[in-house]
């Protein structure tokens, strides 16, 4: 009975990366026939060692196609379609999902996981999450209004390093490795205001004095030509030829400019020295060589990276070069001169701010965001899996559990450890059925575009959101269509008579998915904090946690990065991996490592309860009358 | 050459970060034998052969049927008729050029009948689905031989996995929380003189602040341990009192408020391992202590010369204690601090190991072995990770099944909870006697489902009997061993697949340690157990 439902049932498989791929195959291989695939990603030399459906002639191919194609080989029967997308795109929206009987991601990225996660809810399909860590692993189910859904226990928020300590005071190597990831940006690749590394003369704990500007002159004197701007201008400067700017000559410029002058620069606004230790500038002609030999795992000396910067400038800039006028490169872990570029430079900078420097190897490691993984620890949980949806498709969805795999046995001598679903929470601000979330921020200095890009998209989730101010007129602040807020992104929340109090009602078409944002104005949040989400306290060690909540903090753990990770593009390796800290974990498990009975009346799966679909709350299927239709009377502003 | 392994590095990037490039080389040196290529089998050579041994051979002497392709990837419908070993081998290698892969159409009994020598060759052996009898017959011969061999079996529902390996030692056992080795408590002469250059009260404020916190620990140490009679804070109370004096010394601004130094913040957090008394675990003790280490012969492996070697250091060089780590934990502190603090342990690490080499050099050739055949980088890693060092022990297949000297306690306190993973190793038992009995596993055949319920249930008593276990298998379990009807659903299997793999690496590369010595899965309420048989 079981395998006649099998083979009629529709499963989508959102990530064909480390999991996805034993996914496939296991599916397939239990009698799974109509399967979807999706992923944006291609396939990289790295992921040879796990990855087992691609093979070295498939480098560079669509995981999804590949995938497809490898399990059909094997499978011929199987139905299998592939999309070469991201799951984010609005082409896969409700309509697409509800054709499918059960989702099961094998993602990498916070990002899709929320969104995957409020399409299956909005879509009433259930949904299986997984992740591994090196040697821990999870899966579980979520299922609509009787399991918690994915983002019911708020997830540590990705790290992020203010602007300050990237561009003025680096205390840590990772802050420096940022920083010549932002530098290669900024020379080779894509725009981004937010990803400036010259020294930042609005740092307030620089607190710039009138007296001061003699110095400041000074070191400008030093730049000759070049005015204080930002480095892409300078480059802009330097030559509208490229190859100008990017000769030998230039190069060796370029870097006394960013490792000297810069330095210099940043030395005058001395009240940044006072509590720290000085950064000591560097000069191209008084180092001297020390050390030869490129060797992924050996530090080079300082000279050493000085001329690894300037090969690979060099390199970078023939590329960029021969792809012609316009063109960018994006930065890629896997890419040898883009990583001799982030190697060279974050060494310098960190030689210069008195750090260790670090090997390639290492550096690889944290420009990378790169996570080991191996064979072994995905098969395991692609196993655990694909029985878990066994399971909700016999209709025992009570029986499904939350699994983790431990490094090793904890002191019950248990490796796996299940732990019962959560009912829903009712104060998550996707699943409850009137979602509401309140954000404390300063409604004079937060922009319309940060609350979009900041608040909405990157903390929210959210895809495309339209937002209408509560303010009985049905202000529409921003809308999804495109030209029709634009104007009002530079402009701050309180030219919009937003204040302490107001009410921001926000809806995704796409996610189906409405939130209440309450405005809690304040003057008060630190330095470099943007907003913060009231009732959360991210980043900080849980206080005895609950079981559940602890389990969740090992799902999403730090290393979840709030993008998805591609070939060609910088964050991530393709598995998600948290780590876990062993500590937490066994107290997590001795706790919960009650062995779940397995009693004969388990085993009968055939009479399963079908009453399941009576317990599920109703979504809310209020529309805004917002941005949905623009020629209605809801007057749009833009102020000038 | 170097264009291959530059793309050698690339392709296993992920897991160098696990297990370095001295690991892959020994996975790279590696011949697994797997005995049977059934579902399991093949998920089990899938995960060793994507990160790279270097050879497997497969022993099968069955015909691929159709059954076969039903739950195993690594065949397809062209290879029915064919060679088991035959057709997966083909597949399996398709995923790595890097490996080497070979095939024997035998049967494992006929081998041993014929050519018992032939598995000597092998790091390990897997052992998939064999009958008790085949797996008994192996057993002993790779036990006398020291081949470690890995015993796994997914029948129905249920994944059971068996290590046998006589003495597994392990160097890098990778410890989640290791102390570090700072020696606080007994500082050496160097590191004395280093904390003596250091003068906190004189120093201007930059460097003050910039004072490594293992420095600023020691420097309130001497000072506490001067005014209490020479005894370390202890308990709670002192070394909150310790933290204290430590908080006191924050410099102060001219308006008498503590300065933001983050240095001495960091070293109130590390109070507390960081006074943990330097001494040798008792667990390295034991292995001191032991037979292996205290009789070296020409014939003793590496692992035990060095061992002994690390003895003799601690009982004379060492005064007591193990070989200096030399290496410290990041810090706040400037370069030169740092690097001149780091020097000093890692001179003190080098001149340890260098009298642990003369320890291994004269124990070498007491027995008449050249100095050189133990390297120095393994005395080094070894010294290294003296504090950790790992032997894993498991007993024989045939100490386990003997009347005499079966776990008897183990297995009855377990089944003090009749439903613990302990019921499906007895039921697995019992299956293996059913199948000497009948040739034939209990239900796979439909119509004979009923009359084999009460034919397992006879297997059950009598196994009970001969061991003269008195616990009880509830009637529940037999009917569910009839009803697996010895199937080996794919999803198990590649769980399975995954564990066992991940064992064999850890047995391959002496790295990580280990499970010892039973592993029970159970699918249906996805939990485990370690059980010790």
């Amino acid at each position: 009975m079981l395998a006649d439902s099998l083979s009629s049932c529709k499963v989508l498989v959102v990530g064909a990366g480390g999991i996805g791929c034993e996914l496939l195959k296991n599916l397939v291989l239990t009698g799974f026939k109509n399967i979807e695939v999706i992923d944006l990603d291609t396939i990289d030399v790295s992921n040879l060692n796990r990855q087992f459906l691609f093979q070295k002639k498939h480098v560079g191919k669509s995981k999804a196609q590949v995938a497809k194609e490898s399990a059909l080989q094997f499978c011929p029967s199987a139905n299998i379609t592939a999309y070469h997308d991201s799951i984010m795109n609005p082409e896969y929206n409700v309509e697409f999902f509800r054709k499918f009987m059960l989702v099961m991601n094998a993602l990498d990225n916070r990002a899709a996981r929320n969104h995957v996660n409020r399409m299956c809810l909005a879509a009433d399909i259930p949904l299986i999450e997984s992740g591994t860590a090196e040697c821990a692993h999870l899966g579980y189910d979520i299922y609509e209004g009787m399991t918690e859904c994915y983002e019911c226990q708020p997830k540590p928020t990705q790290k992020t390093f203010p602007g300050c300590t990237i561009r003025n005071t680096p205390s840590e190597p990772i802050h420096c490795i940022v920083w010549a990831k932002y530098l290669f940006n900024q020379l080779f690749g894509e725009e981004d205001a937010d990803q400036e590394v010259s020294p930042d003369t609005a740092d307030p704990e620089a607190a710039w004095k009138p007296e001061d500007t003699a110095a400041r002159a000074t070191a400008s004197e030093k730049d000759g030509d070049i005015k204080r701007v930002s480095t892409k201008d300078w480059a802009r400067s330097t030559g509208f030829d490229a190859v100008k700017l990017f000769n030998k000559v230039t190069a060796v410029r370029q870097s006394e400019l960013l490792f000297k002058d810069d330095i210099m620069y940043l030395l005058t606004m001395d009240k940044l020295w006072k509590k720290r230790k000085a950064p000591t500038p560097l000069d191209w002609q008084q180092l001297e060589d020390s050390g030869s030999g490129l060797k992924d795992q050996q530090v080079l000396g300082v000279w050493g990276y000085c001329q690894l910067f300037q090969h690979s400038v060099e390199t970078l800039s023939s590329h960029l070069q021969e792809k012609g006028e316009g063109a960018e490169l994006v930065w890629d872990k896997d890419d040898p001169p883009a990583m001799d570029f982030v190697t060279a430079a974050a060494n310098l900078r960190m030689h210069i701010f008195s750090m260790n420097m670090k090997s390639r190897f290492d550096v690889k490691s944290m420009a990378g965001n790169i996570i080991p993984a191996i064979a072994t620890t995905n098969a395991v949980i692609a196993g655990l899996i694909v029985l878990e949806g066994l399971k909700i498709l016999a209709g025992e969805v009570e029986t499904c559990r939350t699994i983790f795999l431990n490094k090793c046995p904890n002191l019950r001598k248990k490796l796996l450890v299940p732990c019962v679903l959560d009912p829903p929470s009712a104060n998550c601000y996707v699943c409850a059925s009137k979602p509401e979330v309140t954000v404390k921020f300063n409604v004079h200095k937060t922009t319309v575009l940060a609350l979009q890009d900041r608040i909405l998209k990157e903390r929210f989730g959210m895809v495309a959101p339209d937002v209408q101010i509560e303010d009985g007129k049905g202000t529409i602040l921003i809308s999804s269509e495109e030209g029709e807020t634009e104007a009002n992104n530079h402009k701050f929340l309180s030219d919009f008579g937003i204040r302490n109090g107001s009410r921001l009602q926000v809806d995704d078409f796409l996610q189906d998915y409405t939130l209440l944002v309450n405005v809690l104005h304040t003057e008060e949040l630190e330095h470099d904090v943007e907003f913060e989400v009231v009732g959360e306290a991210p980043d900080k060690a849980p206080t005895p946690p609950s079981n559940q909540e602890e389990a969740n903090s090992i799902t999403n753990g730090n290393k979840d990065s709030a993008q998805p990770s591609t070939s060609s593009k910088a964050e991530d390796d393709s598995d998600d991996v948290m780590i876990v800290d062993s500590d937490e974990e066994e107290a997590a498990s001795s706790a919960t490592a009650k062995p779940a009975p397995s009693s004969g009346t388990k085993r009968k799966h055939s009479d399963a309860e079908t009453g399941e679909t009576s317990t599920k709350r109703p979504r809310t299927t209020q529309q805004s009358s917002a941005a949905a239709d623009n020629d209605d009377d809801d007057d749009i502003i833009a102020l000038d | 050459m170097a264009a291959t392994q530059a793309s050698k590095e690339q392709k296993y990037d992920r897991q160098l970060r696990l297990w370095g490039d001295h690991g892959q080389e020994t996975l790279e040196n590696a011949h697994v034998c797997l005995v049977n290529a059934t579902a399991t089998g093949t998920e089990i050579l899938k995960n060793l052969v994507l990160p790279g041994i270097g050879a497997f051979t497969i022993v099968d002497g069955h015909t691929v049927s159709g059954e076969d392709v039903g739950n195993n990837f690594f065949l397809s419908n062209n290879s029915i008729g064919k060679n088991r070993a035959q057709a997966a081998t083909e597949l399996l290698q398709e995923m790595n050029s890097d490996v080497s892969g070979n095939f024997v159409e035998e049967s494992p009994d006929k081998l041993l009948d014929n050519d018992p020598e032939f598995f000597h060759r092998f790091t390990i052996v897997i052992g998939v689905h064999l009958p008790e009898s085949t797996c008994m017959r192996l057993g002993s011969v790779l036990w006398s031989a020291s081949v470690p061999f890995l015993v796994c079996k997914t029948y129905g529902l249920i994944g059971y996995m068996r290590l046998v390996v006589q003495e597994h030692t392990v160097i890098e056992s990778h410890p989640d929380n290791a102390l570090e080795d700072l020696r606080l408590d007994q500082p050496f002469s160097e590191f004395k003189n280093h904390i003596q250059s250091y003068d906190l009260d004189s120093m201007d404020k930059k460097d003050h602040s910039h004072t490594p916190w293992i420095i600023i620990v020691a420097k309130y140490l001497e000072k506490w341990l001067s005014e209490h009679n020479c005894q370390a804070p202890k308990n709670y109370k002192e070394k909150e009192a310790f933290r204290q004096i430590i908080r006191e010394g924050v410099r102060k601004n001219e308006n008498g408020v503590p300065e933001d130094e983050e240095n001495f913040e960091e070293a109130v957090k590390n109070v507390n391992t960081a006074l943990n008394p330097t001494k040798v675990p008792t667990a390295l003790e034991d292995l001191f202590n032991s037979e292996q280490c205290n009789n070296i012969t020409s014939q003793t492996p590496a692992f035990w010369v060095m061992l002994r070697a690390v003895k003799e250091f601690v009982h004379n060089e060492g005064s007591g204690s193990l070989p200096v780590r030399g290496t410290i934990p990041d810090m706040i502190a400037d370069s030169q601090k740092f690097i001149s603090l780091q020097n000093i342990y890692r001179e003190k690490a080098m001149q340890d190991t260098a009298a642990v080499s003369k320890h291994v050099e004269r124990l070498l050739q007491s027995v008449g072995k050249p100095p050189e055949s133990i390297s120095e980088k393994d005395i080094k890693l070894l010294c290294k990770n003296a504090s950790f060092l790992r032997v894993v022990r498991c007993r024989s297949l045939a100490e386990e099944y003997s009347v005499d000297s079966v776990n008897k306690d183990e297995i009855t306190s377990c089944m003090d909870s009749p439903d613990s993973e302990m019921v499906f190793y007895l039921m697995l038992r019992a299956v293996d006697r059913f199948y000497q009995q009948h040739s034939r596993y209990p239900g796979v055949y439909n119509y004979q489902v009923e009359e084999d319920i009460s034919k397992l249930k006879l297997c059950v008593n009598s196994l009970l009997q001969e061991y003269s276990l008195n616990v009880n298998i509830k009637d529940d379990y037999i009917h569910e061993f009839c009803r697996y009807g010895a199937a080996e659903p794919h999803t198990v299997a590649a769980f399975l697949g995954g564990s066992a793999a991940q064992e064999a690496i850890k047995i391959i590369s002496h790295q990580f340690v280990p499970f010892s010595n039973t592993f029970i899965y159970n699918a249906m309420s996805q939990t485990s157990a370690t059980l010790h048989l």
